[in-house]
């Protein structure tokens, strides 16, 4: 059975192209549905409040509040075995609170709920970026 | 039509072996906990016309079980995609099957070797087939410890939920195994042993964690009326529910320290004509020890942020207000994705649990993975036929 062996890298789809490919030049992009404003995450096809169909790409502050944390130690798969321990974040997005992101973090120290946090981005390959966070300047 | 409410009864519940390595197939598994199940019954494989379980890539299809069985006209069948959150949704579809008499008499079951062949942790398991998980694994969070961990630390950041109290959970939970012979976790286990264990993902320790066990659960589900020409008294199905559950697509619902269990919770009830001071016993899902305190909150057995003070007060024991998870759950027993908390609630409702019995128990709630993570969840409301 196949085993997480690598990091494993963005697999854009044909819904989140355009916001990884954002990522990776170092913007925070999501729909913004014309309707009604809602932001959508993940990217899809429809407003979950309105069911309008139409967005335009809309960049965003890359600011947020950070939510929750937690710090892994377990070795889950291979390509971890030499990053353990380390810290990943979940963020409300300062333009719309109810969007959840996940998200490496940034910092010598531990995260603090509550605590406003900025978007740091990693290109992760020529086409991809990920998206870290850090503590608010 | 009727309603569903004590219309059908499971009649019949068969276990294997719990281990770490069975040794054998999922198939094999299947067959030994369905056979197990109808000897308890005492039914045969005659009267079985129907087949349901749930799967997430780790298990043998179910008719590949029913031709092994030489079933060879299922009335029903189920093979329903998910883990823990649609354990109890499997049975409540069987249920409706019955009750809408599509089938007579349905086999749940669950197969796996959760341990020895496929970890939900990720060793032996590719990446989850979730359209969210192309935004969540980048980053290293691919496994349900670290999903539950993210809502556990918010928990206990935003109610000042401790520790402790996590491992109040895990305590009380193996002094049950302690009793229950099924069990792979028998060795007592204090307060000081669970904060003595290493972590696994911040905030749980090792004991905050299920077990990953390889075994098979089954159990028969028929009419009421039918049931009650059978062996043993039936425990009848009450009330089932099905409701929604949180993903990174369901910003409707962005507090983390709160599960779709709290939406689903009063249709449940509601369905089953009873309240939380009803319940003789509960059989919560637990994954980890947080799972038992959030559903503790959103069930509505106590108050938002109150779960933790709850479980150190010691009601969830045996002798206590309110027991949970009376055979040591997933915690201590064994992981049995869910179904192994609808036999035990079965037993403890037949008066068959043995020296872990709650007296005279009449009622059980028994609940599914509550919901994050997967976008759905489910749960039972079964009584002691009167």
């Amino acid at each position: 059975m196949t085993e997480i062996d690598a990091t494993p890298l963005p697999q854009p789809d044909r819904d989140s192209e355009p916001f990884w490919r954002a990522l990776q030049a170092g913007n925070l992009r999501l729909q913004k549905c014309t309707a009604c404003d809602t932001l959508r995450w993940p990217p899809r096809a429809i407003c979950n409040r309105c069911a309008d169909f139409d967005a335009r790409w809309e960049q965003l502050s890359g600011r947020g509040v950070l939510v929750s944390w937690i710090r892994t130690h377990q070795v889950f798969a291979p390509a971890y075995r030499d990053k353990v321990p380390y810290v990943v974040v979940q963020v409300a997005l300062a333009e719309q609170r109810d969007i959840l992101m996940i998200g490496g973090w940034q910092s010598h120290r531990d995260p603090a709920p509550g605590e406003p946090v900025e978007a740091r981005f990693v290109a992760a390959t020529g086409e991809v970026g990920l998206l870290d966070w850090a503590p608010s300047e | 039509m009727p309603s569903l409410r004590d219309s059908t009864a499971i009649v019949g519940i068969g276990y294997t072996e719990f281990s770490k390595n069975s040794g054998v197939s999922t198939l094999t598994l299947g067959l030994r906990a369905i056979m197990a199940a109808l000897d308890d019954a005492g039914l045969a494989l005659s009267d079985v016309d129907g087949l349901a379980t749930f799967r997430v890539g780790d298990s043998v299809l179910p008719t590949i079980l029913a031709q092994s069985l030489g079933l060879r006209d299922l009335h029903y069948y189920l093979d329903q995609f998910g883990g823990g959150s649609v354990s109890h949704a499997i049975v409540g579809q069987a249920a409706l099957a019955v009750h809408a008499g599509i089938a007579d008499t349905v086999v749940c079951y669950r197969a796996l070797n959760a341990r020895s062949e496929f970890r939900m942790g990720g060793t032996g398991r590719p990446l989850v087939d979730a359209v969210e998980t192309q935004y969540q694994a980048p980053y290293g969070y691919f496994t349900p410890p670290q999903q539950y961990a993210m809502a556990a630390m918010a928990h206990m950041e935003r109610f000042g939920t401790t520790q402790e109290q996590l491992g109040a959970v895990a305590v009380n939970q193996r002094a049950n195994a302690v009793l229950n012979d099924r069990a792979l976790m028998r060795v007592p286990m204090s307060l000081a042993d669970y904060l003595a264990s290493r972590w696994v993902v911040e905030p749980f320790k090792l004991f905050d964690c299920c077990l990953e066990t390889d075994g098979a659960v089954a159990l028969v589900i028929t009419s009421a009326e039918r049931a009650r020409d059978l062996k043993q008294t039936p425990v009848l199905i009450r009330g089932a529910s099905w409701g929604s559950g949180q993903t990174l697509y369901s910003n409707e619902q962005p507090d983390p320290t709160r599960t779709a269990a709290a939406d689903m919770a009063p249709r449940l009830f509601e369905m089953a004509g009873v309240g939380c001071s009803d319940f003789d016993l509960l059989e919560l899902y637990d994954c980890f020890t947080y799972s038992v305190l959030v559903q503790l909150e959103d069930y509505g057995f106590c108050k938002k942020g109150e779960s933790g003070p709850f479980a150190e007060t010691g009601a969830l024991a045996l002798s206590g207000s309110l027991p949970v998870n009376t055979h040591g759950g997933f915690l201590s027993e064994g992981y049995v994705h869910g179904l192994n908390h609808i036999t035990e609630a079965v037993s403890q409702l037949r008066h068959d649990a043995g020296e872990r019995q709650v007296p005279g128990a009449q009622l059980a709630l028994t609940t599914a993975q509550p919901g994050y993570v997967s976008g759905s969840t489910s749960a039972l409301v079964l009584r002691r036929d009167a």
